[in-house]
């Protein structure tokens, strides 16, 4: 086995990476590179100088953390180097010169396996798709940012206002509803019930009627309550792939084949103006 | 701007895949293609760019079967399209699709910025534009979800996990958009009909100077299988059951489950 790189801006995700790339071959020769964020410039400003180390010491796979910043440097780098890059690849496994991973297609809908032969593979790697291995015995790699373009201004997002990751009652509102005013009822359920109110990602996007961390998706809230509530949610796999986990999954739809009823334990066929005020009422029964 | 190119993606809707329950395979046969839905965002991002700016807009798509997609795109406000119809293109990987449009860029010539969304509605892998960019030799701006242009310089909001990061850059520039940069107008009638006098031009790997070994996947898909789901399905109001009855049905339903 060769050597496996381990791209980070932090302990925590390149310790998750650590129990991967020891999943992948026990006997793995870890090299990490913690690479900080330029003041004044991208960070992916990296991707040049790790992909001409890539080109002289041939490591067997660089695994990159799953951010926006590591996706795009990982792409770089893989382009730069003509490798294959496994996008959040899972269940890696190296077997002779074929690497086999598992990346998810169609919003979540599928689950694709792909091989390559590539002497070289890059995945990124999702900051929960493994537990992390602390205090590990590992290599330290460096290299400096190429030049590049400018980042002028950081601005942190402002603070959290509800915690959804931590809601056991979810409701979710979608483009059935037709303007800003008429979320009040969904916010009268979860109010009756206990529950946090989340969205689809054109409410929050398009609409900005929710903020941006309510939406739920492959790209945004992954979630596992017990309850989720989807309103007027088509169910568009991206979204249902944001609540997989849900024990129980309940939607309320106008459209009865819409594929937010297909993929829920219960469901109501009807407008929400109608069965939103019986459920509040059954539920203060 | 001299030439402003966006690259879109002609993929098959997601809305209708159906799932064999035996196999987990995916029936798509009910699914139409379309040009991939944040594509639609980069396209309008495009048009901004040029109202902005000025230049020629310019559409890139590659597939093995794309020609029908250039109607479409041409009337979402591009001025022509450059498309690369070859059967190679059947088992593409973000390798292959990144050094074809590399090649398609290089070869119209002039192009100050490159405009490609997030990732596509089918893999979603999120490679396409920073590839570009490493293939071109220009920087690489993802995850951008404001464009300001001045002369030939952009100022770029990219939307970071932990907040905003605002970014100076000169052309040429490969940028990857977010959707929320402007929701894409559906065309009129007007858009529609003007579209069949806009040029859509054929490239082939000839042309751009690629050998279909050069093109050659380095990944092969062994399987797409959509994942066991174990839910109830159980429609609480079928048959003209009230909606009243139908709610205190979930209701009572909910609390044996225990999850109320």
């Amino acid at each position: 086995m060769r050597d496996i790189w381990i791209v980070a801006d932090n302990s925590a995700w390149a310790d998750v990476m650590v129990t991967c790339a020891k999943g992948i071959a026990v006997d793995a020769e870890i090299t990490l590179f913690k690479l900080a964020l330029p003041a004044d410039g991208l960070w992916e400003s990296h991707a040049a100088p790790l992909a001409e180390k890539a080109k002289a010491d041939k490591p067997a796979f660089i695994l990159v953390e799953g951010s926006k910043r590591g996706r795009d440097l990982a792409a770089q780098v893989a382009a730069l180097i003509d490798a294959p890059l496994f996008t959040d690849g899972r269940n890696i496994k190296a077997e002779g010169n074929t690497v086999t991973a598992e990346t998810l297609v169609y919003g979540g809908a599928a689950i694709k396996t792909v091989s390559t032969e590539a002497p070289t593979v890059l995945v990124t790697i999702g900051a929960k798709d493994y537990e992390p291995t602390a205090g590990a015995a590992v290599a330290e790699g460096s290299v400096s940012p190429a030049a590049g373009p400018k980042v002028t201004a950081r601005k942190p997002r402002p603070a959290q206002t509800v915690n959804l990751g931590e809601a056991a009652k979810v409701v979710g509102v979608g483009r059935g509803f037709s303007e800003e005013a008429e979320l009040s009822a969904a916010r009268d359920l979860a109010a009756a019930i206990g529950a946090e109110v989340a969205c689809s990602r054109p409410i929050a996007e398009f609409f900005k009627w929710m903020p941006e961390e309510c939406y739920i998706g492959i790209s945004g809230q992954v979630l596992k309550p017990d309850l989720y509530l989807a309103v007027g949610i088509s169910g568009q796999a991206q979204h249902v792939f944001g609540v997989r986990d849900a024990k129980t999954i309940v939607s309320v739809n106008k459209d009865a084949e819409c594929p937010m009823n297909q993929n829920a334990d219960y469901y109501i066929v009807g407008d929400w103006k109608e069965v939103l005020p019986a459920l509040i009422a059954a539920a203060r029964r | 701007m001299k030439k402003i190119a966006v690259c879109y993606k002609w993929v098959l809707s997601d809305a209708d895949i159906r799932v064999n329950e035996k196999t987990r395979e995916l029936d798509m046969e009910k699914c139409k293609p379309q040009i991939s839905e944040y594509d639609r965002n980069a396209i309008e991002c495009g048009v901004q760019i040029k109202k902005a700016a000025g230049g020629e807009l310019v559409g890139m798509t590659a597939g093995a079967a794309v020609t029908a997609s250039t109607k479409d795109a041409l009337s979402r406000g591009l001025d022509t399209v450059s498309f690369l119809e070859d059967g190679v293109m059947k088992d593409a990987d973000s390798t292959t699709t990144s050094k074809v449009l590399a090649g398609m860029i290089k070869q119209i010539g002039d192009v100050d910025v490159v405009i490609c969304s997030e990732g596509s509605s089918d893999e979603y892998a999120r490679q396409t534009g920073p590839r570009l960019a490493a293939l071109l030799g220009w920087p690489s701006v993802s995850y951008v979800s404001k464009v300001t242009v001045s002369g030939d310089s952009f100022e770029l909001e990219r939307k970071m996990e932990e907040g905003t990061e605002v970014v100076s850059v000169a052309a040429p520039v490969v940028i990857s958009v977010l959707p929320d940069v402007g929701e894409a107008p559906i065309p009129g009638v007007k858009d529609i009909l003007g579209a069949k006098k806009k040029p859509a031009n054929a490239v082939s790997l000839g042309d751009i100077g690629l050998s279909a070994d050069a093109a050659k996947p380095l990944t092969a898909v062994k399987s797409v299988l959509a994942p066991v789901t174990s839910r109830k399905n159980v429609h609480l109001n079928p048959d003209g059951v009230s909606i009243a009855d139908a709610a205190a049905a979930l209701v009572k339903q909910l609390s044996a489950d225990g999850v109320l």
